[in-house]
């Protein structure tokens, strides 16, 4: 860990230690989550639709005895809705004590990522992927946005702001 | 009993164990700093809740023992074994008395005056000082350097023999003699006087007694045998033994030795030793040696008798020489009553209990899909004994609200005392049962608010009388359930909240300005007091006035889900109320299907099941747009859940050529139905609450499990009521919402249903709905023809029928639509060709008609329509209802002024209405003067107000002298209008206070005499 202290000291980019993320397919675009924030990933679930919820809820889901509200990416992040017939998994992470979890399309790999690698949002960034994102991984062949579950799931301040 | 001293005494009970094992800890490790504090703290909160409830006695033991308890702890005494002991007594005390109070509810007489002052003797450092009584007889004074005797366990008192030399001496002593042979040296009892008179009489034997019961206190090896009895009973007892057994009473010794001891086990040697006691003490007190061996020897003759009686003494009290045992028997049967559970444990049994709910769902689910399984029997069986523990688990969480409210009337008396007010508490719902974790919750907020009443809401005495109201204020606090939820009232008959002294603080604390402050209602401001750092008391009391308070009050309630609202009348008082939900709870819950989605409605707001179709009896009809279903001669309002949950359109819905099933709900007191597409079984659900973000969707109160492992949605009742109303419907309590939506109430109450017909003519008439008490179908051949009027029986009376235009034929055979009109007993129908719509219109009558029968024309739904005079042909129907006059020339109307109409009778009501609108007047109506006289206190103003006469509870001209008796409408014009109209009653209504009096449905004259009236009152103003 030493040397890597020393790296992240003279580099004046990287402020994160490396982490762990699970990289999760959506709508063709990579994300990453970080690995601690994953409490479960499950296959395509019974979803409960709820009537009148904001378009992003796609509904509850009994997760071993937990009530789990499902959150969908897709909307939350402005992209285009799953065709129908299309595969979904999810990803539940934790916010507030709640569980929630992200419909997405498929799980990727578990990437341990070096905070040299790391760099924050790109002001250019579209404000919906600004707000939810943490920064960005330089990977080699791609760019990893790093979802931050909190102001995803911080639809009280979201709301406020908006 | 009372539940304060319930609690006392299971608390001080444990206390008191733990203390027990503690000191024996201590005696063992005198250094040992944790296992005193630990003790001290234990006798010191004794003390302290006994001074609480006022228990002097037992205040006093455990004060003393704490004194001494104290100076061990600052290091001041030693731990020695008397000091420990003389404590252990002071605890057994503390047991006996404990026992007393469990039995009678008071403190046993007693005194403990001697263990006192032992107790404070050790505190002084007098380790060995005599108590008072045996310094009557010894010398008081405590020398340096005392021989502790390891027999008695304390030093030995001047004069005193120690057990082992009284030992030797017994051994040595020869046979007891038969006589007092030898020589007496200071008797004065001769040789063949009695034992009684040889041993000194009475008061020899008294001080004897007194010495052995303080021993055998003392004696660690005998006290044991005489636990349960303190040292007075013990005094006694001895005293009348002695007695008896030295004069020769053997029957009356033998009695009394029976109930001597109090522990088996007291064998041979132990009451050898007894003896021996008895024989120093005898010595002691000056007996001469033989007197006293007599005297011993005679105790000789019951020494089976006690140690016989001791043997059928059950074994099991024989405890260590500490535990009386008259206080372990009845400790026993407390702990069996009552044992103390930590509410982790409960919380999580509960959350055991409703997985175990949901799994017993499940399996009940899967089962049922199995035909003729074997399964089917046992887990029935064990479906009831999962009920019964969901109960009873249930239970044990539940507490009455009364036990929060148990301190209250001590609080509110004291403060009457301090602020000097008088103030009578009452408590309704005391047994409503909660949580009684969010009981504890609410405690503290509940006590605050009732201080809050007591001091800032209620006036001086001085001050009631001055504004008329009974001198003691009254606080009630009400508690009740309804819908899922606990409501708690906090009322008093206060002074209420200025808001003019609110609004000062206002601006002074900047927390709104002044332009802010005027566009806010009286009730917004007054919720002020709930912002943080507010204090309205004009100057800080003991009590309350810190500024902290309300804020506190409601974040507390806030943080278990609650809401708190308030409402107050400046002079009339305060109403705060605490709406508290059932989170956790598992409830039953109807199944219902809406598009293919299920979802649970409480089935504590499901009336019933109504199943319409086309064909059957029910049928849901429309009235325009909105969907009803008659039930049981009731209109019942109907809600699509499908159009609710916004899956469908109504035009969809009602496409639909289904059968519907109804689901008749009610909430507070608006009864609907909700319209579904399927309707499942009942089933057991926890009621788990909605994730953060659903929590705005007010059609949801949570969610659930089902048995088949899926999630549903429990449907809000009164949620879904609100979408459907748009809040038109008061099923919330909230006062604030009341208050802001007064104003649009008025204005929609300008808006009027009206029912549209068709009879006769080519314009469609129309008449007020309120006024139609129902829609027939009449078969036609029913309509009887008497004496030139129809006709027709209907529900056992005859009933009038009038056409409601003379063009009207009725037709040969079929139905005749019937519009049926009640007013007190008279009902009649009037025919009319065909029902067109109900429309909900704002009513501008365009022209008041001089057609008869005419009240008027307005255009509704783009046509014009006539609206219909009820009273004609009531008159028409019923030659005694009210004779109407000619309506010949219309009134002028005079346009503008309010106008406030108080009739009992709907129909009046409902009548007037229009006919005032007509005039040009903007109408309010109410049923009572009572509601009249709440609009007055809510600031309501009018111009005019027209009152009935003949009205139950308060009548027209108690209500006139009322209002002139001041207030805001102190000068408002007022018209009486009756049916009585005798030169008598008009003088009696102008005494009252009636500007005028009208006849009823005397319309000229009516509105000849608003206009009078108004343009004297404008002329004087």
């Amino acid at each position: 860990m030493n040397d890597l202290v020393v790296k992240q000291n003279s580099s004046l980019v990287a402020v994160e230690e490396a982490q762990e993320v699970v990289t999760v397919n959506l709508a063709g675009q990579v994300l990453g989550i970080p690995v601690l924030e994953v409490h479960d990933v499950l296959n395509a679930q019974q979803i409960t639709k709820i009537p009148l919820s904001p378009e992003w809820v796609s509904g509850v889901l009994n997760l071993r005895g937990r009530i789990v509200t499902a959150i969908d990416l897709r909307a939350r992040l402005g992209l285009p809705p799953r065709e129908d017939g299309e595969k979904s998994m999810s990803v539940v992470v934790e916010y507030n004590d709640e569980p929630y979890s992200l419909q997405i399309d498929s799980v990727g790999e578990v990437l341990r990522l070096d905070g040299s690698m790391f760099e924050r949002n790109p002001v250019t960034l579209e404000q919906r992927w600004r707000n939810v994102s943490t920064g960005i991984y330089r990977l080699e062949k791609q760019l990893l946005p790093i979802l931050d579950v909190e102001k995803l799931l911080d639809f009280e301040g979201a709301a406020k702001a908006a | 009993m009372d539940d304060l001293l319930n609690e006392f005494l299971t608390e001080t009970g444990e206390s008191i164990d733990v203390v027990d094992v503690e000191l024996v800890k201590l005696e063992q490790d005198p250094n040992n700093k944790e296992v005193l504090d630990n003790i001290f703290r234990l006798v010191h909160t004794i003390k302290g809740t006994c001074g609480f409830l006022g228990l002097p006695r037992l205040e006093s033991v455990a004060h003393a023992s704490e004194n001494v308890l104290g100076k061990f702890r600052d290091g001041e005494l030693q731990v020695n074994e008397h000091a420990v002991t003389v404590i252990l007594e002071s605890l057994d005390r503390i047991k006996e008395i404990l026992a007393g109070l469990e039995a009678t509810e008071e403190e046993p007489e007693g005194d403990d005056s001697d263990l006192i002052s032992r107790l404070d003797a050790i505190a002084e450092g007098k380790a060995a000082a005599a108590t008072p009584a045996a310094a009557e007889v010894q010398e008081p004074e405590v020398e340096d350097g005392e021989i502790i005797d390891p027999g008695l366990g304390r030093a030995l008192k001047p004069g005193e023999v120690s057990l082992e030399e009284l030992e030797a001496v017994f051994q040595n002593t020869p046979g007891p003699e038969e006589e007092g042979a030898s020589a007496d040296t200071s008797a004065s009892a001769g040789a063949d006087s009695s034992l009684f008179d040889r041993l000194g009489g009475e008061d020899t034997v008294a001080v004897v007694a007194h010495l052995l019961a303080q021993r055998l206190g003392n004696d660690k090896s005998l006290s044991k045998f005489f636990a349960g009895t303190s040292d007075e009973q013990l005094k006694d007892k001895f005293t009348g033994l002695m007695l008896s057994l030295f004069k020769d009473d053997i029957d009356s010794a033998e009695a009394v030795s029976q109930t001597l001891v109090t522990a088996s086990g007291l064998a041979d040697a132990n009451f050898s030793a007894l003896l021996e006691m008895v024989k120093a003490v005898l010595v002691e007190c000056g007996v001469d040696g033989d007197a006293a061996d007599e005297a011993t020897m005679s105790f000789e003759l019951i020494r089976d008798g006690v140690i016989g009686s001791s043997k059928a003494i059950a074994p099991t009290k024989q405890e260590p020489g500490k535990e009386k045992a008259t206080a372990a028997g009845t400790e026993s049967k407390r702990t069996s009553q009552s044992i103390r559970v930590s509410v982790d444990l409960l919380e999580e049994l509960m959350t055991m209990v409703s997985e175990l709910v949901l799994t017993r769902n499940q399996l009940l689910q899967i089962v049922r899909n199995m035909e003729s399984s074997e399964l089917s029997v046992p887990l029935q069986r064990l479906s009831q004994c999962t009920t019964e523990l969901q109960e009873n688990v249930m239970k044990t969480r539940m507490q009455p609200i009364g036990n929060a409210w148990a301190k209250l009337p001590r609080i509110v008396r004291d403060l009457t005392v301090e602020l000097d007010k008088k103030i009578n508490l009452e408590m309704l719902g005391a047994d409503t049962e909660l949580d009684r974790q969010v009981l504890e919750l609410i405690k503290d907020p509940l006590t605050h608010m009732v201080r809050n009443s007591a001091d800032h809401g209620i006036e001086l005495p001085a001050v009631r009388i001055a504004s008329g109201k009974p001198e003691t204020g009254t606080i009630t606090l009400d508690a009740y359930h309804e819908g899922g939820h606990i409501i708690m009232e906090i009322r008093d008959d206060g002074a209420g909240i200025s808001v003019s002294k609110l609004s000062e603080k206002i601006l002074e604390k900047g927390l709104a300005t002044e332009a802010e402050l005027a566009e806010m209602s009286d009730n917004q401001i007054q919720k002020f007091i709930f912002h943080p750092g507010f204090s309205t008391a004009a100057k800080i009391t003991s009590v309350s006035g810190r500024g902290v308070g309300m804020d506190v009050v409601r974040t507390n309630i806030e943080k278990i889900g609650g809401t708190i609202d308030m409402k107050s009348t400046e002079g009339k008082g305060s109403v705060f109320q605490i709406k508290i939900p059932l989170t956790l709870a598992i409830v039953a819950g109807l199944i219902v299907e809406a598009s293919g989605e299920r979802y649970a409605i409480p089935q504590i707001s499901v009336v019933e099941l109504v199943r319409a179709s086309q064909n059957s009896e029910h049928r849901i009809e429309k009235i325009k747009d909105t969907p009803v279903l008659r039930l049981r001669n009731r209109l019942l309002p109907l809600v699509y859940l499908n159009e609710v949950l916004g899956f469908e359109t109504r035009e969809n819905l009602e496409g639909k050529e289904s059968d519907d099933f109804i689901v008749v709900v009610q909430v507070g007191a608006f009864t609907f139905g909700i319209v579904v597409d399927q309707v499942f079984d009942t089933e057991e659900i926890v009621v788990k609450p909605v994730a953060p973000i659903l929590k705005d969707l007010s059609v949801y109160s949570g969610n659930t499990i089902l048995g088949d492992g899926s999630v549903i949605m429990i449907l809000d009742p009164n949620g879904i009521a609100n979408i459907a109303n748009s809040g038109g419907v008061e099923t919330a309590h909230s006062s604030e919402q009341a208050q802001e939506e007064a104003s649009q109430r008025m204005k929609s109450e300008d808006q009027e249903a009206m029912l549209v017909f068709r009879a006769g003519g080519k314009n469609p008439k129309a008449v007020p709905l309120a006024l139609v008490a129902r829609l027939e179908d009449i078969e036609v051949k029913d309509i009887e023809q008497s004496d030139d009027k129809l006709m027709v029986q209907y529900r056992g009376n005859l009933m009038p029928l009038v056409k409601a235009h003379p063009d009207i034929e009725l037709s040969e055979d079929g139905r005749q639509p019937v519009l049926v009109f009640t007013d007190r007993e008279y009902t009649m129908g009037l025919v009319v060709s065909e029902i067109l719509d109900i429309v909900d219109e704002s009513l501008k009558i365009e022209l008041a008609s001089n057609k008869q029968g005419v009240m008027g024309s307005a255009v509704i739904d783009g046509k014009a329509t006539e609206v219909i005079d009820v009273s004609f042909y009531l008159n028409q129907a019923f030659d005694d209802w009210l004779k109407s006059k000619d309506m010949n020339d219309a009134t002028a109307p005079t346009a503008g002024g309010s106008v406030l109409l108080v009739d009992d009778s709907d129909f009046f009501r409902n009548m007037l209405r229009p006919v005032l609108s007509v005039a040009g007047f903007s109408v309010r109506t109410v049923s009572t003067p009572a509601a009249a006289l709440g609009l007055r206190d809510e600031g309501f103003d009018f111009d005019l107000i027209i009152s009935d006469i003949e009205m139950p509870e308060m009548n027209g001209y108690e209500f006139a002298k009322e209002v002139r008796s001041g207030g805001a409408w102190e000068n408002t014009p007022m018209i009486a209008l009756s049916s009585l109209a005798t030169e008598k009653d008009i003088k009696r209504g102008r005494d009252a206070g009636f500007n005028d009096y009208v006849a009823k449905f005397d319309k000229e004259t009516l509105l000849r005499s608003i206009s009078q009236q108004l343009k004297i009152q404008g002329d004087a103003a």
